[in-house]
């Protein structure tokens, strides 16, 4: 009984149960909710806030934030075509390419903030405003449709039944909880997120972790962008805007301090699929997308509210 | 005059902070015309008796009085209603104000509910006479020099004519004219039947200009007598005092080992042109008033901030490191003063705590080793004697073990060279002992250990050799022989070089 207790008391746990609970009264009160496919559906959704997620949550967990997460998910949706060579039938060479360059804007990011000492917020929302307007000279607001071979497998192949999209998940994951609480590196980001000046005296490299940090967030922000583009087969300006607030409320809602210095990705996870859970129930009410957007903000907000009280506790 | 009754008195005052004795059974009168000394090394408890005065703290036992009643519950508001004003030593003065609003910000004179510019020109110009001040009013204090900002300061202290002037360190930032003028107004001030309390470093200063001193040591009153007839090598007596007793650990004669740090012509932070040698097996000590340079001294051949030297030998390097990850991998470790700050990591665990500095190096193939980590952890929680689990925060903890925990991350680093910044200040006696015998076992074990401490008994009787340092440069280096309290009070103080001088 106790351990159940133990359990509950760690917010990972209670967000996924959260989950679980929406996911049974949802399934009763509307036929084809709890579908095998529909929740395949989610979980594919998700998949693609829980990547964007797992580069915030280390980023939130060092003591940082990292705002050009939507910025970098749509410049690598448009830039995937560009640097996709006709001449590659894999498509590997653009997959790669297009990876670089996020992962190269989120390591601009880690340098302006840990070499030039700019405040995350100024620098990440710099770094947004910048892309979009590059953007704006590079695809001129036209949108652009891929057929990369890679990409469009990414976005729609199903092996053994299992979105594609959903097994990058499942290894990035995997990846991203060894890092945290497997290696001597992911102990390190905890102790720059707690106090960075003690941090600093007990021999940690601040700049480079925190470099490290904010590449690994433009690099996840582009896997994720890629993914997006494989499911839509299209890229256009603003195609990553959704996931700049999804991004960071999976972080908090997940349990991990938006103080940073402690946390875990394991949160995030429950904390994505419960995000995508409500943008699904709020479709089902028949509302017009402005007032969609108003009662998802209300709902993120809410559930913010009441996960904080739970971890004053 | 001095025979009057005292205006303001503390009565038999304690006070403590998280159970920490500061200031025990402590009792100070400050009468009308007498220029009062209030003496002590850092942390003796000034500042706490002057906030207890000041009505900014409460005591916790003992009384304050003011005219002879004794007051309940003071505040600085009352305090100030009464009479009494302290200068600071912390520049309160809002810098983007002008001279004449932070005059007489508080007690601003109005008209119709907006500030009457003129009347508090007219207040400020006669405040600034006084102090000396010739700069237009209207002047931003942004835009003044550190030692004019102290005479906005005292200027605005006067404007509220107290009865009791409280000056804390006010010559530290002044020039020598301005430390003159000031001197003038503190007698005048004597004159017009104002008790003084001057709290002030410089021994020369106080002989000069106080009529009365009060010495306190470790948060207790050690002397309370008439100026009259004492020098500033009398004043260090007074301040030494008393018998240390049996807290430290006796030395023990060991052999020169090899050089571990040697730099000449060293550069960090205030530090100017300094040198030290410290050899493994030795306990070298960095002593002097706070604030002085010392802990850029430490810093500096830390890595953790820009360095250079004439000639450096750090550990295992040939030059001073440029990263603390360099002075790490050379064989360096740092215990800060502030550990909660600086040291510790409050809301993780013990066991992150221990291990943080080592964990790339228990890694194998990448990975955390956790078998060797529990191993770590038990192996310096036993020798720290930290009961309980290792999971809890260490927050939890009481300073002392925290300070433990902070030193104990290092060893399993096994550095060579210990840089400690004064490592048991706000420590009880009890853990100061348990530190003092691991510093001496670390020593016997061949490390090279530099210890900087605000403690002069600690140095005299920790070290082999304590570098003064003075205003950024090491004034002198005291042998073993040559160390007591009295040379390095006197070196800290300059009353040495002086008294050669004179």
């Amino acid at each position: 009984m106790s351990r159940v207790m133990t359990l509950l008391r760690h917010r990972a746990m209670l967000t996924l149960l959260v989950v679980i609970a929406v996911w049974v009264v949802a399934g009763f009160a509307r036929d084809g909710f709890a579908s095998y496919g529909h929740l395949r559906y989610l979980l594919e959704l998700a998949a693609v806030i829980g990547l964007v997620a797992a580069g915030q949550t280390l980023v939130v967990i060092g003591g940082g934030i990292d705002l050009s997460v939507a910025a970098v998910i749509t410049v690598s949706a448009i830039a995937l075509p560009l640097l996709s060579p006709a001449g590659d039938p894999t498509g590997i060479v653009g997959f790669v390419a297009t990876l670089a360059l996020a992962g190269f804007i989120g390591f601009l990011n880690g340098a302006g903030i840990a070499a030039l000492r700019i405040h995350p917020l100024i620098m990440t929302l710099a770094m947004a405003t910048f892309l979009q307007g590059l953007l704006v000279l590079i695809a001129g607001g036209s949108a652009v449709s891929t057929d990369n071979p890679l990409v469009v497998w990414l976005g729609s192949a199903r092996p053994a039944g299992i979105p594609a999209g959903i097994m990058v998940w499942v290894v990035v994951s995997l990846a991203v909880l060894v890092y945290l609480h497997r290696t001597p590196g992911g102990a390190r980001i905890y102790a720059i997120g707690t106090n960075p000046l003690a941090a600093e005296l007990s021999g940690v490299r601040i700049g480079r972790v925190t470099m490290r940090l904010y590449a690994l967030s433009g690099l996840f922000a582009g896997l994720a962008g890629i993914l997006v583009l494989g499911m839509n087969r299209q890229g256009y300006v603003g195609i990553g805007d959704p996931y700049l607030l999804s991004s960071i409320a999976a972080v908090v809602l997940g349990g991990t301090s938006i103080l940073g210095g402690a946390g875990t990705y394991f949160g995030t996870i429950p904390g994505s699929i419960l995000l995508v859970t409500i943008t699904a129930l709020i479709t089902v009410v028949n509302a017009s997308p402005g007032w969609r957007s108003i009662l998802f903000g209300t709902l993120v907000l809410v559930l913010l509210l009441l996960a904080g009280r739970e971890q004053r506790r | 005059m001095s025979d009057q009754a005292p205006i303001v008195a503390a009565r038999g005052v304690s006070k403590a902070f998280f159970g920490n004795l500061v200031l025990r059974d402590v009792s100070i009168e400050l009468r009308p015309g007498r220029i009062h000394a209030l003496l002590g090394e850092n942390g003796a408890g000034k500042s706490t008796l002057i906030n207890l005065l000041s009505g900014a703290l409460q005591p916790d036992g003992g009384t304050i009085e003011i005219d002879g009643r004794p007051v309940s519950g003071l505040t600085p508001r009352t305090a100030q209603r009464a009479g009494v004003a302290v200068v600071q030593q912390e520049l309160s003065l809002t810098s983007e104000l002008s001279i004449a609003e932070n005059i007489g910000l508080g007690a601003l004179p109005r008209r119709g509910g907006l500030i009457d510019y003129r009347a508090l020109a007219e207040r400020a110009r006669e405040a600034c006479a006084l102090v000396g001040l010739d700069e237009p009013l209207d002047t931003p204090v942004a835009a003044l020099p550190l030692g004019r900002r102290q005479m906005v300061e005292i200027a605005r202290v006067l404007y509220r004519r107290p009865r009791v002037v409280i000056l804390d360190e006010p010559t530290s930032s002044l020039s020598a004219h301005e430390a003159q003028t000031l001197a003038g107004l503190v007698h005048r001030l004597k004159a017009e039947g104002v008790a003084v309390l001057y709290i002030s470093h410089r021994l020369n200063e106080v002989t000069a200009l106080c009529d009365y001193v009060t010495v306190l040591k470790d948060g207790t009153r050690t002397a309370d007598q008439s100026l009259a007839g004492v020098d500033p090598q009398g004043l260090v007596r007074l301040m030494v005092g008393r018998d240390p007793g049996d807290l430290f650990p006796p030395a023990e004669p060991h052999p020169a080992g090899p050089v571990m740090v040697a730099v000449e012509g060293f550069h960090a932070g205030q530090i100017r042109d300094a040198a030290l040698t410290v050899r493994a097996g030795e306990i070298v000590g960095l002593g002097g008033l706070v604030g002085q340079g010392q802990e850029d001294f430490l810093l500096g051949l830390y890595g953790a901030i820009p360095a250079r030297a004439a000639s450096a030998k750090v550990g295992g390097l040939a030059r001073c490191p440029a990263s603390v990850a360099e002075a790490n991998a050379a064989g360096l470790a740092y215990i800060p003063a502030d550990r909660k700050r600086e040291g510790l990591f409050l809301t993780h665990s013990i066991a992150f705590n221990l291990v943080l500095p080592t964990l790339g190096a228990m890694a194998r193939r990448g990975l955390r080793d956790r078998g060797a980590e529990s191993a770590t952890i038990a192996r310096l929680v036993g020798q720290l004697g930290i009961r309980g689990d290792v999971r809890r925060p260490v927050q939890a903890l009481s300073g002392g073990n925290q300070q433990k925990v902070a030193l104990a991350k290092w060893m399993p680093a096994q550095p060579q060279v210990l840089l400690l910044n004064d490592p048991t200040r706000g420590v009880d006696i009890e853990t100061k002992r348990e530190i003092y015998l691991m510093l001496r076992g670390l020593a016997r074990e061949g490390k090279a250990i530099i210890l900087l401490s605000s403690d002069t008994p600690e140095l005299v009787h920790l070290c082999d050799r304590v570098a003064v340092v003075r205003e950024g440069r090491v004034v002198t280096t005291l042998e073993r022989d040559a160390l007591s309290e009295e040379a390095i009070v006197g070196a800290a103080m300059g009353v040495d070089r002086q008294a050669e001088a004179a």
